[in-house]
């Protein structure tokens, strides 16, 4: 879901880059919170991420995706540690290996390190069944991201129809590719919870 | 740093393992079933064109490292970005102090 350069047009650039810059700033304030254990897991778990989201998931002959991870830093650090661990990864992601554009890392940490960060948060939180929340949030973070994504490319279209193609096409997609989010995520949080409870509580 | 190495000697075992089988995921596997994303295909739809490869500043666009076969350029890049993520989390916690 990593938007290159030439996809957006300056006013979307420019909108996304100012929300995720106003919330970075809070995030990195709202870090003080966060417990010297928790504090020593955001670099583990950004390279965690980082690399995770190198494997490609192999759907034969159709559309696929990979982890974006956005509701599992999220149910591990809260969402502004996970909003400061997505930020990392998109960051070295588009300045040294071009994966996501520079006029469009605002778009993608949006996408990525907002919306679907906050997403899992939010479901992760307020669903009270832990192990099936954590599913919800993996699966929600990124069907959501996906449809906020359309808007972006839809609204950045020079086509009046633009939203219409873009936010079913990129809701649709990743409702479906979202369920692999959801298993591995519910997968990571069960194994974690299990070995190592202080890890997820709260 | 020595903290984060003792306290997380598993999950930091565990990306380099995560690294050493990426190019079966990232690359082959990705090869034959032609990977394309969601966003491929919308932006396929809508005719929109990526600046990408004309305007570029790295030398391991697509994790890839020049003279490099891909498997191995990506075993590479896969090690370079997570020590880089590594460092810039490790500098924003101690900033953070």
């Amino acid at each position: 879901m990593h938007i290159p350069d030439g996809y957006l047009d300056i006013y979307t650039c420019l909108v996304t880059y100012i929300i995720a810059v106003v919330i970075g700033t809070l995030s990195f304030r709202n870090l003080k919170g966060l417990s010297e254990e928790k504090k020593v897991l955001i670099p583990v778990l950004a390279a965690a991420i980082f690399v995770a989201q190198m494997l490609n998931w192999p759907i034969p002959g159709g559309t696929s995706l990979h982890l974006v991870g956005g509701a599992l830093a999220a149910m591990l650090l809260g969402p502004w540690g996970g909003n400061v661990v997505l930020m990392l990864v998109l960051l070295v992601q588009a300045l040294v290996f071009h994966d996501g554009g520079i006029t469009t890392l605002g778009a993608n940490i949006l996408n990525m390190g907002i919306v679907a960060v906050f997403t899992g948060w939010l479901v992760y939180k307020y669903v009270r069944n832990k192990k099936l929340a954590s599913f919800l949030a993996g699966w929600l973070s990124i069907t959501l991201a996906g449809i906020v994504c359309g808007i972006e490319l839809g609204l950045s279209s020079q086509f009046l129809y633009g939203l219409s193609i873009t936010v079913p096409v990129m809701g649709g997609w990743h409702a479906v590719l979202g369920v692999i989010e959801g298993v591995i995520t519910m997968g990571v949080y069960t194994y974690l919870s299990a070995r190592y409870p202080s890890l997820v509580s709260g | 740093m020595r903290e984060i190495v003792v306290k997380h000697r598993k999950a930091l075992v565990l990306i380099l393992v995560l690294i050493a089988i990426s190019p079966i995921f990232g690359v082959i596997l990705a090869g034959i079933v032609g990977y394309h994303e969601p966003l491929d295909i919308a932006a396929e739809m809508l005719g929109l064109n990526e600046t990408t490869e004309e305007i570029n500043w790295t030398p391991f666009l697509d994790y890839s490292v020049p003279g490099l076969p891909p498997e191995l350029g990506y075993i590479a890049s896969g090690l370079l970005g997570a020590f880089v993520v590594l460092l810039l989390g490790y500098l924003v916690i101690k900033l953070m102090k």
